[in-house]
């Protein structure tokens, strides 16, 4: 069966699909290239409107209210511009509630809509456009390190990255945090906690990426203006120590971070990726089988979050704490070996 | 033209987590499960592609059997000599459920009879458009919510036949300004199936602006309900919208001309089977299959089917489910101290990985906590669409059924049949005498899909042990004075002559022993007017039939009440579990 997978990987081709929320205009074509900052497509927000129900604020039949309008469809509007007036001077008006254009009228209401926002999608990681979908987005192919992580609060960022503690099971404490760090993506250990995000916010960090944050912060976090992510799941564990060793190695280097997510039907995840000069990189394939001497992490259990090297692919049946028995592997951790079920394993690409 | 002879079938069972391929093959005169496999559906980037994880599933098929199914990048069939399979069946549940706004005139009527509408097929209810308490400007407000959560389609109720019509063309008004503000590609499509009065105006108002189609009137009467029509136009619009639309499905269906099928309506089939084999007017035939994202709930009575599908499951779900009943609510299940945030953890990691399964007996516990919420939830849904007649034991509790059918993996994985028994029990309560079936192959949905080509083989299959019995429970309802209190006497005969004369007493859970296959004559003689479902302080002597945990006695109560001190609870909870066999 398929074993899922995370990338953690010191370089690879990185093909990073950005999408628009709801369609819109793509900018750039295959072949271009980009930088993090660029905007690769725009659309349009919903906009605001309102129904104004003239016949009921002048108090007069619908058949009436054709004749007291003041403005036509198309017509501009500010907020408080008189839309109809029952009457002479000084008699009821009815105004505008917004700015914004009449665009239709009937049965006694007129419809308002304000001007439309724009949304923007940059490129945020600096590559080649090797793909674009009409309306939808591009994908862009760069050569770098990548780090699939596992929980986002949505938001994404490019900065610089820094490791400000010693060990993955290390939190991110308040002493970490100096103004030094302003416009960095912090990189912790095992957590962070809201004390300590507090002391981040005032920095003006521009992301964080520890191993996990207690579910109690998950509210505050998505109110936040720059990405959190975290590489192993919710609640207190350290960082898997492959990721940690990787995100070391890269401390100082320029990086994009997304936070966005998406469960089921699209599933997107987080995702760190650290841009190399390099040419090229070997892309990953999902469907390599998983053998003795593969990198796993361990997703359930005591050793949830650990990651290690498969020593042996027993035969037969593996026998879980809980009295369940399936088929398994044999992992080395470190300072021993454990049993653990395919299904809940990961395969470290 | 002469019949086909389908001696072979291959079933993909999509589910949105894991994908299954089941090979049912003809066995001397007898149809049986001879191979099985699963992977990890792939509905999901970076394969977007459902067939990837079917062709996959099929590989490892043909690794296991040692036959060639598949070739030149399709599966082989009708079946060539002996390679490939006479048939191929795809059911699903992978795909997003159909996106719906509800709109009605009375919560408790109209809408209500929607919900429950909807609840007929995979939907996701993003909002409801309900002129209630003082909307300034109900119009706008509805309109809004329209555009701005641009669902796939909008169930349009209200008015009984030949009533009000000003209040149903206002949410019609309103629905056609939110319509005509959304690019024409993104327009919801328009079910009404309110007053049958208003269908040509409804049809007439928004018909230039999206497509309308009608069903009957959900609440034809003040007094009357009448969901089939619209639960028919909502699934024949998720088989459409979602189920052909699924990406790689289009693959799937070039290799074979059957049908898709969404897997809770195959579900239903085999629970509609069961009761037509049994054939009892006294008792209903339910069927819960609890997968990683929905709930799904079937029964029978008096010869006619529901299915009510809850959009939560054992991984997805429970998060949003705690937000709304808390989470002592689940944790008053954990037979061991634990604090909140570490049950908020597990859950969270749950969804964030719904593939794997418990490790160590903790994670385990909260599995089943979430499964007995889920089939409680699961229930309140499906409870008030059921007209039960004489099924009925006692009003307010549940009917009587048999059998009851345990499916989906939130079920099938525990590791011992006793807590799979002990989960169903606290989750459902039955009363009255039923037979306990586990899917334990997870098969059942692809023997509904399979009775559509070929009805004798998924007979021949769910004779032939497809579906493992956990026991007979015997679930008696009435009050005694104190626990303790002696509710019923049975004598167990057993079919080699033995006799074993038993006791239930009132707040315990009493198991004897019954070994699968094994059967006995039971004559019951209920105490104090405890009913079991012959009538109150009425016993009689009935066939039982063994199975993994025996023959069960749950006189715990009716509804089921856990002590409010944690120690006492967990005690009690942990004696139950060992009760059951650990």
């Amino acid at each position: 069966m398929f074993i899922s997978y995370s990338i953690v990987n010191p370089l690879t081709l990185v093909r990073v699909p950005r999408r628009l929320p709801r369609p819109g205009e793509v900018l750039y074509r295959a072949g271009d290239s980009v930088e993090p900052a660029h905007i690769v497509a725009q659309a349009v927000d919903p906009p605001d409107f309102r129904i104004v129900d003239v016949a009921r604020e002048l108090d007069v039949p619908v058949k009436r209210v054709k004749n007291m309008l003041k403005v036509k469809e198309g017509a501009t509007l500010k907020r408080g511009d008189v839309l109809a007036a029952r009457g002479s001077f000084g008699g009821p008006v009815c105004r505008s509630p917004i700015e914004g254009v009449l665009v239709g009228s009937g049965r006694g209401r007129l419809l308002i809509e304000a001007e439309p926002g724009a949304i923007q999608l940059s490129a945020l990681v600096p590559g080649r456009v090797v793909e674009t979908w009409p309306e939808e987005g591009v994908m862009i192919e760069t050569v770098g390190a990548h780090i699939q992580a596992i929980w986002g609060n949505g938001k994404e960022a490019f900065g610089v990255l820094r490791v400000v503690v010693r060990a993955p099971r290390h939190p991110i404490r308040p002493k970490h945090i100096d103004p030094s760090l302003q416009g960095v993506i912090l990189v912790g250990g095992s957590r962070i906690d809201e004390e300590t995000l507090e002391h981040a916010i005032e920095a003006q960090v521009r992301g964080i990426i520890v191993g996990g944050v207690p579910p109690s912060l998950v509210p505050l976090l998505e109110t936040l203006e720059f990405p959190v992510v975290c590489t192993e799941g919710l609640g207190v564990t350290p960082m898997s120590k492959a990721i940690f060793d990787l995100l070391r190695s890269l401390d100082g280097r320029e990086a994009a971070l997304c936070g966005r997510m998406q469960l089921r039907w699209g599933e997107e995840r987080p995702y760190i990726v650290v841009p190399m000069p390099a040419q090229s990189g070997d892309p990953i394939n999902p469907e390599e089988p998983l053998r003795v001497g593969g990198k796993v992490r361990i997703l359930r259990g005591p050793y949830f979050g650990t990651s290690g090297t498969v020593v042996d692919i027993p035969p037969g049946m593996v026998q879980l704490e809980t009295g369940a028995r399936l088929p398994g592997v044999e992992v080395d951790i470190g300072k021993e070996t454990t049993l653990v079920p395919y299904i809940n394993l990961e395969r470290l690409l | 033209m002469a019949e086909q002879i389908i001696e072979s079938i291959l079933v993909a069972d999509c589910g949105s987590v894991v994908t299954k391929l089941l090979l049912l093959e003809r066995v001397e005169d007898n149809y049986r499960f001879v191979a099985q496999t699963e992977t990890l559906t792939t509905l999901n980037p970076p394969w977007s592609d459902v067939s990837v994880g079917v062709i996959h599933a099929i590989e490892d098929l043909e690794a296991i059997t040692g036959r060639v199914l598949y070739t030149r990048g399709r599966l082989i069939t009708p079946r060539m000599s002996i390679e490939g399979v006479d048939a191929f069946v795809v059911i699903l549940s992978a795909p997003e459920p159909l996106r719906l706004v509800i709109a009605g005139l009375v919560r408790e009527m109209s809408l209500e009879s929607a919900r429950r509408a909807a609840s007929g097929t995979y939907t996701n209810v993003l909002a409801t458009l309900l002129r209630e308490g003082s909307l300034r400007s109900p119009q706008e407000t509805w309109a809004r919510i329209v555009r701005d959560t641009r669902p796939d389609a909008v169930l349009l109720v209200g008015g009984v036949d030949g009533g009000a019509s000003r209040p149903v063309m206002e949410l019609a008004d309103a629905i056609a300004l939110a319509s005509s503000m959304l690019p024409e590609n993104e327009r919801p499509a328009i079910l009404y199936a309110g007053n049958a009065r208003l269908r040509s105006a409804v049809t007439k108002l928004l018909g230039d602006i999206a497509p309308v189609e009608v069903a009957d009137n959900v609440h034809p009467t003040t007094s009357t309900e009448h969901l089939g029509p619209a639960q028919a136009l909502l699934e024949q619009h998720y088989v459409e919208k979602r189920l052909q639309q699924t990406p790689g499905v289009d693959t799937l269906s070039s290799w074979n001309r059957l049908p898709l099928l969404p897997t809770a309506t195959a579900f239903s089939d085999v629970v509609d089977y069961l009761w037509h084999r049994e054939h009892n007017e006294d008792r209903g035939v339910l069927g819960v299959d609890i997968g990683a994202a929905t709930t799904t709930v079937a029964a029978t009575f008096a010869g006619r089917p529901y299915v009510s599908i809850y959009e939560r499951g054992i991984a997805y779900g429970p998060l949003a489910w705690v937000k709304r009943h808390g989470i002592d609510a689940l944790l008053r299940w954990i037979p061991e101290e634990m604090d909140p945030d570490e049950l908020l953890v597990m859950l969270h990691n749950r969804e964030l990985r719904p593939w794997t399964v418990p490790q160590e007996p903790r994670e385990l516990w909260v599995e089943q906590a979430v499964a007995r919420e889920m089939l409680r939830s699961a229930l309140r849904i499906a409870i008030p669409t059921w007209d039960t007649g004489g099924a009925q034991i006692q009003a307010g509790m549940m009917p009587g059924l048999d059998p009851i059918l345990i499916s989906g993996g939130g079920m099938v994985h525990m590791p011992r049949p006793g807590q799979a028994l002990l989960v169903v029990l606290d989750g459902l309560q039955p009363v009255g005498i039923s037979t306990i079936l586990l899917d334990i192959n997870r098969a059942a949905p692809a023997l509904g899909a399979v009775a559509r080509i070929k009805p004798v083989a998924a007979a021949s299959a769910l004779e032939g042990g497809a579906l493992v019995s956990l026991g007979t429970v015997i679930s008696p309802v009435g009050k005694a004075p104190r626990p303790g209190d002696v509710v019923l006497q049975m004598s167990i005969i057993y079919e080699d002559g033995g006799e074993l004369d038993v006791e239930a007493r009132y707040g315990e859970l009493e198991i004897w022993p019954l070994l699968p296959g094994q059967r006995a004559t039971l004559k019951i003689k209920p105490l104090r007017r405890f009913d079991v479902g012959l009538g109150p302080g009425r016993g009689g002597k009935i066939e039982a039939i063994g199975g993994l945990v025996g023959l069960v006695v749950d006189v715990r109560g009716r509804p089921l009440s856990l002590p409010k001190d944690p120690d006492q609870r967990r005690r009690l909870l942990n004696g139950w579990i060992w009760d059951v066999g650990g």
